[in-house]
């Protein structure tokens, strides 16, 4: 049976410039379920790192609500998002983002840590992330020595780490050339594949869109299916 | 919260050891200097207390007189006629030991078999047998035994004391072991001899300086006090024990207040530099910041990690400030002491007092500062969003958005200080004058801006486009200038306004001694108060000065402190030369109405008396007199800087019928005319080495002594000047440190602008141009609220703290010395970032592009 993941309903965000306000998402709904990777296109300013930051509990929508795993994120205040996310999601940015003042290893263990679970169990866990990306002989180096393929697949990692139920990337293969791109796509389908991760990711590359299992085009505020499982693939 | 979030936390800040390093300094710098104040002072205080409870011991009640004490009979009639057993006679004076410069002490002529009950570390357990030695030996003195040691004193040897000019050799018969610290310290200043050898040195034979009386609680106990106080002959009192000396170390309260405030300005200029560390650290991270709270670092544990990282700095600062606080304390021990010699009291103090309470008040200081300074970025820092790739200039346009509404909090804040310049109390006036401060702070970014703007076509005209790029870096980045600026500009208004200040005084003190110093030969003895001559010279030395050829005229001056309800009064009696009216300025009061009724009995007060005691001419001042308590009408008030606690002064006439003292302290000779002044004063000191005792006096000319009282002027302000200058000490490590954060955050600028071509030199001139700007902006700012700052330090502070008024005097060379300053202090904390920039590879500049 196909169990929610991640559930809009009615969502709508506005922003304010100046006197007047633009609607980026207009009364959107969708259900993306659990184990599948969604993929949202569409024109830059689209919507589609708005959507990714309503579904994360970084922002809050105008109206609508957004259900994560059951949990509804537009009741909750601030702190019970961060923590939300804490624990239930991974996040994969363009520009890798790794702390840079951690070691790869370090950056791995700090979303376990934050969740009290860097004991020996975790540590493991992480090791075999660390293998698994074909960097458990970079464990020790700080991020700036690695290559940009190399930080996004830390980067992948630690998305991974803490086992969330969703991960949220967006725009990963963004910032890197087409080889490293697609090792590092292919990587990171295997793992959420493996591990049953709902994924949403945010893109312009169509390498990504081959990935997805669903894809969504934000436009003019909407967002449209544009094709899916249903759809015979 | 997580080891990992500290790890990296602790790793940012050891990637930064050089500003991390000057954030530490700054703050160990202003730690130092309010540490070093308050132990300067307080060690002050507490010697003068140790002392006072040495030679008051466990007396409860004294018995005193007026200026020349009161007579041996009252003791007689208290111990035969009222039956008091536990009573001390005490014959007290100051006396300095010319063979030990700078050592200060204080005789006690005591009865030995009387003292065992008040000063237990005399007399009690006598092993040596000195108290028969003291009795039987003129001239015999008892002293502590480290005291003698660090003199290199031995039982037998002679110690030469000097009393109203004369030598005196006294012999050491013995040493009292004090059992612990803290009586070698109270012990460390007194010597104790018999009761005759006292009254002998002192030249009041037959007359005691207080009866010492130790009186219980009960009902018997105090229907004996009443028995005393009404058996008492007027002019002698029952006082409570160490209500004299109370009264006395409180006349330092102002000078000392005036100190810490000083002191605590080089922490608030620390503050500054914390600020910007941690903003500039929260800056650095945003990106950083901004991941960390999109993988659920809560807002919290932001907070958290930059206010601990802040504690972490704040904490070694205020350990090292500790330290440096110690050793800089006995530099400003000597200073204050010398201050407080000059000013009010003989005191002398070797050692820096040390309490937990002046260390831990130190350490509050330092952390308090810290996290005030810390809680702006950190606030800032929770407000990162997550994954809010928020650039730099959007922070910089956000400032300055910011900069009106922080100039118009500012000038909110500036009118408050001044609404809190009007309630009466020292105090306030410095709540007053940090408020306004801090309120020209918040008004700097905005000035900044504004004079920048203005000077924009000049600077472009001087310096073309490399000029503009100088000084549109200052205003591109106002959250890391702005601040920097208003540091420097804080301490160059600082230094702006205390050098006001002082120069204004100066300024006054000149006139007023050009005014007074009318004679033209003084003879004083030389005083253990330097600005204060109240020994007593030999009335067969003045008789042979004041006839001696070529004095066509002499004056007197007699300077005593007489008691009176509200605490001791310093009076001076003057005996007018014939033919001279002395030269005072009145504040009130005509001298020509004023003059005759001095004649008549009435008194003049100084200014600072007047503000004190709040009171006028027509009010009356009540003295305690050989007669009892008389009051006399005050005729004028005149200017007088030479006291803060303020002095009454009556006609010579008038002070011995009412005293009975003939005693004369210092003598103003007019030469006659034609007589050749210097071989005047040589002929006078021949005849003052001619007596019996050779008199140690100083016979100076009328400018000789005025230069001595500028010099005395000079020194009590040696203190705050060096305050002054370890404020812009400070205020230059913030600027530097400011410095080195905006080179490091320029260094891809800079790499594209040497990608561009701009030569090593031309990139470090751009980077001189703008260091040497943000001098000139902060030293311009620094000129109106420096001068503001010496109005409210000379129209509020020293009236309120000292009772003086003078005119200010604000000299164009100070303003300009200002400006100076801040633009040197500013270039050459620029130095060493503009070196690097110029230095800097462009390569290496742009490899992250």
């Amino acid at each position: 049976m196909l169990l929610p993941a991640v559930e809009l309903r009615g969502l709508t965000k506005l922003y304010r410039e100046g006197e007047s306000e633009r609607a980026v998402l207009r009364d959107v709904s969708a259900t993306l379920w659990l184990g599948e990777i969604a993929v949202l296109v569409g024109r830059s300013g689209s919507g589609k790192s708005t959507l990714l930051n309503l579904i994360s509990g970084i922002d809050r929508p105008t109206a609508g609500t957004i259900l994560v795993n059951g949990t509804d994120l537009t009741n909750l205040d601030e702190r019970a998002r961060t923590l939300f996310r804490r624990e239930h999601i991974g996040f994969i940015f363009q520009f890798f983002n790794l702390v840079p003042l951690l070691t790869v290893e370090e950056n791995l263990l700090l979303p376990l840590e934050l969740l009290g679970r860097a004991d020996a169990e975790g540590r493991a866990r992480a090791r075999e992330l660390l293998d698994r990306v074909g960097l458990a002989d970079r464990a020790r180096a700080y991020p700036d020595r690695l290559s940009g393929g190399e930080q996004q697949r830390v980067a992948v990692a630690r998305a991974l780490v803490h086992d969330p139920v969703l991960v949220l990337a967006d725009e990963p293969t963004g910032n890197l050339d087409a080889e490293t791109a697609k090792v590092v796509l292919s990587l990171l389908d295997q793992l959420v594949r493996e591990m049953g991760k709902t994924v949403v990711m945010a893109t312009h590359s169509s390498e990504v869109v081959g990935a997805a299992d669903r894809v969504f085009l934000i436009q003019h505020g909407q967002l449209t299916e544009q094709w899916g499982a249903g759809d015979g693939r | 919260m997580s080891a990992g979030l500290w790890r990296a936390s602790l790793r940012h800040l050891a990637r930064r050891p050089g500003q991390i390093g000057l954030s530490v300094l700054g703050i160990a710098l202003g730690v130092a200097v309010a540490l070093a104040v308050g132990l300067a002072t307080g060690s002050a205080r507490r010697a003068f207390e140790l002392a006072t409870e040495a030679v008051t011991g466990r007396a409860t009640h004294q018995i005193v007189g007026g200026p020349t004490g009161l007579s041996e009979d009252v003791y007689r009639m208290l111990r035969l006629d009222l039956g008091v057993q536990r009573a001390a006679p005490v014959v007290a004076l100051d006396v300095a030991a010319p063979d030990h410069p700078g050592r200060v002490f204080q005789l006690l002529g005591v009865d030995p078999f009387a003292e065992a009950p008040f000063r237990p570390h005399f007399g009690s357990d006598d092993p040596l047998g000195t108290v028969a030695a003291l009795v039987t030996r003129p001239g015999a003195i008892v002293m502590s035994g480290p005291t003698a040691r660090a003199l290199g004193l031995a039982p037998g040897a002679t110690l030469t004391i000097r009393v109203a000019g004369a030598r005196h050799p006294l012999t050491l018969v013995g040493t009292v072991e004090p059992a612990d610290p803290l009586s070698t310290q109270a012990l460390e200043s007194v010597l104790v001899t018999d009761i005759a050898t006292a009254q002998e040195l002192a030249g009041n034979k037959g007359r005691l300086s207080r009866i010492d009386l130790i009186i219980g609680f009960r009902p018997a106990d105090r229907a004996l006090l009443e028995r005393i106080r009404r058996a008492l002959p007027p002019g002698v009192e029952l006082a409570r024990a160490g209500a004299q000396a109370e009264a006395t170390a409180s006349m330092t309260a102002a000078f000392t207040l005036n100190l810490r405030a000083l002191s605590l300005l080089a922490l608030v200029v620390g503050m500054f530099l914390i600020y910007n560390t941690m903003t500039f650290s929260v800056v650095q991270r945003r990106a950083l910041l901004g991941t960390l709270r999109a993988l659920g670092v809560t807002r919290g544990e932001v907070f958290t990690l930059v206010t601990v990282e802040a504690l972490a700095l704040g904490a070694v600062g205020t350990l090292l400030g500790i330290g440096l606080g110690l050793a800089l304390a006995q530099g400003l021990l000597h200073l204050v002491t010398r201050t407080i010699n000059d000013l009010y009291f003989a005191l002398s103090v070797r050692e820096v007092w040390l309490t937990p309470g002046a260390v831990l008040e130190a350490a509050g200081l330092g952390l308090g500062t810290t996290v005030l300074a810390a809680l702006a970025p950190a606030r800032e820092a929770t407000g990162i969003r997550p994954r809010e790739a928020l650039v730099r200039s959007r922070l910089e346009a956000a400032s300055r958005r910011a900069a009106p509404r922080a100039a118009l909090a500012g000038l909110a804040l500036g009118a408050v200080g001044v609404l809190a310049l009007v309630p009466r109390g020292p105090v306030w006036g410095f709540v007053g004058l940090f408020a306004i401060l801090m309120g020209a702070a918040l008004m700097t970014p905005l000035a900044v801006a504004v004079l920048l703007r203005a000077l924009d076509r000049p600077i472009a005209r001087a310096g073309g486009l490399l000029g503009r790029m100088a000084a549109r870096a200052i205003t591109a980045a106002p959250s890391r200038t702005g601040v920097a600026i208003a540091a420097l500009m804080i301490a160059v208004s600082a230094t702006i306004g205390v050098g006001v200040m002082i120069a204004s005084f100066r300024e006054a003190v000149l006139r007023w001694l050009e005014g007074t110093l009318r004679a033209d030969v003084y003879v004083a003895p030389p005083s253990l108060v330097g600005s204060r001559p109240d020994a007593t010279l030999d009335p067969a030395l003045v008789q042979r000065l004041a006839t001696a050829p070529g004095v066509a005229a002499a004056g007197t001056a007699r300077g005593v402190t007489v008691a009176s309800a509200r605490g001791p009064v310093h009076v001076v009696a003057i005996g007018m030369a014939a033919g001279h009216a002395p030269g005072f300025a009145f504040k009130r009061g005509r001298p020509e109405a004023v003059w005759p009724q001095v004649d008549k009995g009435a008194v003049i007060v100084s200014e600072p008396f007047a503000y004190r005691r709040h009171v006028g001419v027509g009010d009356r001042v009540r003295l305690r007199t050989r007669e009892g308590e008389q009051a006399f009408p005050i005729a004028g008030i005149f200017y007088d800087y030479g006291s803060s606690a303020g002095v009454v002064m009556m006609s010579r006439a008038t002070y011995e019928r009412h005293w009975a003292d003939r005693g004369v302290s210092s003598l103003a000779l007019y030469a006659a005319p034609g007589v050749d002044l210097e071989r005047l004063i040589a002929e006078l000191r021949a005849r003052a080495a001619a007596g019996p005792v050779p008199a140690d006096v100083l016979i100076r000319s009328n400018r000789a002594l005025r230069e001595a009282s500028l010099a005395i002027f000079d020194r009590t302000f040696a203190v705050t000047r060096v305050l002054r200058f370890l404020i812009v000490v400070v205020a230059f490590v913030g600027v530097l440190s400011a410095l080195m954060a905006l080179a490091l955050e320029r260094v891809r600028e800079l790499g594209l602008q040497r990608a561009l071509g701009l030569t090593p030199g031309q990139v470090w001139g751009v980077i001189t141009a703008q260091t040497g700007l943000m001098g000139l902006v902060a030293g311009l700012l620094a000129i109106p609220v420096g001068v503001l700052l010496a109005g409210v330090l000379v129209f509020v502070i020293n009236r309120r703290s000292f009772g003086w008024t003078m005119p200010i005097d604000v000299h164009p060379a100070i303003l300009l010395q200002g400006l100076l300053l801040a633009v040197a202090a500013a270039l050459l904390a620029g130095a060493v970032p503009a070196a690097r920039m110029a230095r800097a590879s462009p390569v290496e500049a742009l490899r992250d592009e």
